[in-house]
């Protein structure tokens, strides 16, 4: 049995190497993670304020701080970084890197320098996205839609040449979780005993492999359509502008699925470690997350309603209907594991919790979009960007902050101030209803998105949801501020803080250079009779399965610190 | 030994035995699945394409366009020469099982020669379709035409350069039959170049 004082004057990850270049030529899962973490924030910081500015101007009809023309880049780029540079690779590439391995009891990804070329591709492709904001900005929306990206003056090549290379950061993180799930697995974790997060990872990973390309062609069409103009966008030469919408949503609504599945993983973990449960319905979980993936590369044709066929809309309006029933899967079976769990009220728990709440208002609007009737209704207007942020915010990044507290102890050894950290979550929270919930109301008004100007019939929800932006704002401000605290002066965090039962837990935080001193044997991931609370470290310290080995999965553990059931 | 000869190369294993124990050792069959899930990837891409010739295809009421040549009928040369290409990577593949190292040599040469054939004849297809003014510039015809062609022979290029470097290690004798990646790894681009061409050959046979 090993608890953390034991390794509390043993090198780690962190500081077993010192210098920058230790850091940009290593080939540790943990440190590209935490480089990818460094580098995703960077991007969130950007595209965060540019959504400050956003909602600045549209606080006041008319001109409020900046012209038309300008308005448009700033929620272009807004959407085109926070998605390709922040929500696409943020819980993969950051929080997965960083525990895949450890959840898999190895020592690293299957392909360590592929890892680290992902990292360098993205930083390469973020220079030339973020570059275009000086070289004329793009003010296309993030979809670059054609015909207008291509006759655009400004420097849509520079960005959709970042959306190109990024697209191989992700094609090559992707190939390495898909391997290395296949193939280093511990001794015991059979597909049926691995942990949620990981099943949430590999489906995503099986979309980042099998869609990707498809941007990759797509956004090299574009390119040539701009330097050649041959016309193949264009009716008048025997082009089809739906032809990119058909391409472009190939990918991107796959990649909305790349950006939720990895949440999904991330909330079945921290539902059950927090509510001391065992996770209901593991399969189902798992083989929903499989379903979405399926799914996903099927119902592209609902971003299009507006400009198909009568019968393709109808089916896909179908398809589209289907998708809810995987995510409605879990979503019951996340409820049915905390109904008379031991729910702790701590940080991961309320983002778990909250991401429970907006993702069910995120979803279930979907189901509005989904119907051809009322999508012709809604298209275009801010519902539609409301039912966006409801998912890809009140999902992907609830999940992401969610996540990040909960693995924050074991990533740099450290714990937040809890305190502020609710509190953050709870303005986090209430900044993103006021936000959005308004721009709900003001879409099924008839408001509709990217506009400039607007009349003063929708002023008030306008002027709600950008009070709601910067309550966020204190929010994000807050939280990075007692982040940054804790690695200064936080307490030092225990081996594993909330008693999960998950191989990660079972090394030092921050881990050992090399993960595990011996390969720790798997148990189920959510049997949490494994450990034993210790209340003179606060550690629940690992004591082993308990010996009935075919009851593990039934057993539940109901609080602290109570015996072991041998 | 295993069946796909991709198992811990022998240099990294004394060298991960001598120095910390930091080194992933991979299960036997890990980068052959890397390769395959690659080339899956890789496939979506030369699927996407044909997607968007055909449709554009389908939206044509005449093609090719009036006044525009037809497809070079060099083209079946170039089919010829590439599937050479696979015969003799696979012969390479046999032969390294068999620790065959003469052969090894013989067939990876082979395949390097015929690769870059195939690169010559593509260029002079191209040069014959510029010479009857069809340019990926001219019109969709054109611009489908140079995409498909074109994207193929980047990937023969990009097969190309590693296989330069197989064939060194080769000479070398780096290879055996317990440990063959780059071989492996060889024959299955080779394999999939061979087969995303003819389907891409086919779909322009059928579009024209």
């Amino acid at each position: 049995m090993s608890s953390a004082t034991d390794h509390a004057e043993e090198s780690n990850y962190l500081n077993a190497k010192p210098g920058l270049m230790s850091w940009l030529t290593t080939l540790d899962h943990k440190r590209i993670g935490v480089m990818y973490l460094i580098s995703i924030l960077t991007a969130f910081f950007i595209a965060g304020m540019l959504a400050m500015l956003v909602r600045t101007e549209l606080l006041t009809p008319g001109r409020t701080i900046v012209d038309p023309d300008t308005y448009n880049q700033f929620f272009t780029l807004h959407g085109a970084i926070m998605v390709f540079m922040f929500i696409i690779p943020g819980i993969p590439a950051a929080l997965g890197n960083f525990v895949l391995p450890l959840m898999l009891g190895a020592k690293d990804v299957a392909f360590p320098r592929l890892n680290l070329m992902s990292w360098y591709l993205w930083v390469f492709g973020g220079v030339f996205a973020v570059v275009s904001m000086v070289t004329g900005a793009v003010d296309t929306g993030w979809t670059f839609y054609t015909p207008y990206s291509t006759d655009t003056s400004t420097s849509v090549i520079n960005m959709t040449l970042g959306v190109f290379i990024l697209g191989f950061a992700s094609i090559f993180t992707g190939i390495n979780f898909v391997v290395t799930i296949h193939k280093l697995r511990p001794a015991g974790m059979t597909w049926w005993r691995m942990p949620l997060m990981l099943w949430g990872l590999y489906a995503t990973a099986i979309i980042q492999v099998l869609a990707t390309p498809v941007i990759g062609i797509t956004m090299l069409l574009l390119i040539a359509e701009r330097t050649l103009g041959v016309g193949i966008f264009d009716p008048a030469l025997g082009g089809d502008p739906l032809l990119y919408q058909h391409f472009f949503w190939f990918y991107s609504h796959p990649a909305v699925y790349i950006m939720i599945l990895p949440a999904m993983g991330v909330i079945s973990e921290l539902i059950s470690v927090h509510s001391r449960k065992t996770i209901f319905g593991y399969q189902a979980i798992a083989l929903s997350s499989v379903a979405i993936a399926a799914f996903s590369f099927i119902v592209w044709g609902h971003h299009m309603f507006t400009a198909m066929s009568p019968m393709a809309n109808m089916v896909f309006s179908a398809l589209t209907f289907s998708v809810s029933i995987p995510s409605a899967v879990k979503t019951f079976n996340w409820l049915a594991t905390l109904y008379r769990g031991h729910i702790r009220l701590n940080t991961p728990m309320l983002y778990a919790l909250s991401f429970l709440f907006l993702f069910g208002i995120g979803g279930l609007t979907g189901l509005f979009l989904g119907t051809l009737a009322v999508d012709v209704h809604l298209h275009d207007t801010y519902f539609v960007v409301a039912h966006f942020h409801y998912v890809m915010f009140g999902g992907t990044v609830i999940a992401f902050l969610g996540g990040l507290h909960h693995w924050w102890p074991k990533m740099f050894g450290r714990m937040y101030n809890e305190g502020l950290a609710k509190l953050a979550c709870f303005l986090i929270f209430i900044g993103f209803n006021i936000t959005f919930m308004s721009q709900f109301i003001m879409g099924s008004l008839g408001m509709p998105r990217r506009y400039y100007d607007y009349i003063d019939a929708y002023g008030s929800y306008h002027v709600w949801s950008s009070i709601g932006a910067y309550i966020m704002a204190v929010g994000f401000f807050l939280t990075a501020g007692y982040l940054i605290h804790s690695l200064i002066a936080g307490k030092k965090a225990v081996e594993n803080p909330w008693g999960a039962a998950t191989l990660e837990w079972r090394t030092a935080s921050p881990p050992i250079e090399h993960n595990f001193h011996e390969t720790p044997d798997a148990n189920y991931p959510y049997d949490y009779s494994v450990n034993r609370f210790n209340p003179d470290t606060g550690n629940y310290d690992h004591i082993g399965a308990p010996a009935q080995e075919d009851d593990d999965r039934a057993v539940g553990f109901h609080g602290h610190g109570l015996e072991s059931t041998t | 030994m295993t069946a796909s000869g991709d198992g811990p190369d022998p240099f990294t294993v004394i060298r991960s035995q001598s120095g910390p124990d930091r080194d992933q050792v991979n299960p036997p069959g890990t980068g052959t699945l890397g390769f395959a899930v690659l080339l899956a990837s890789l496939s979506v891409l030369f699927v996407a394409s044909v997607a968007g010739y055909l449709y554009v295809r389908i939206n044509a009421s005449q093609w090719p366009p009036a006044g525009m040549p037809g497809l070079p009928m060099s083209l079946w040369l170039s089919t010829a020469v590439l599937l050479g290409c696979s015969v003799f990577i696979h012969r390479a593949l046999k032969a390294i099982q068999k620790d065959d190292q003469k052969g090894l040599r013989r067939n990876l040469q082979w395949t390097l020669v015929l690769g870059s054939l195939f690169l010559v004849l593509q260029t002079l297809n191209y040069v014959g379709l510029a010479q009857s003014n069809l340019t990926a510039k001219t019109n969709l015809y054109g611009f489908t035409f140079y995409l498909l062609t074109g994207l193929h022979a980047a990937h023969v290029i990009g097969g190309l350069i590693p296989l330069i470097i197989v064939t060194h290690r080769a000479r070398r004798g780096r290879y055996s039959s317990f440990f063959h990646p780059g071989v492996t790894y060889s024959a299955m681009y080779w394999h999939f170049l061979d087969g995303a061409w003819v389907v891409l050959f086919a779909v322009l046979l059928i579009g024209s």
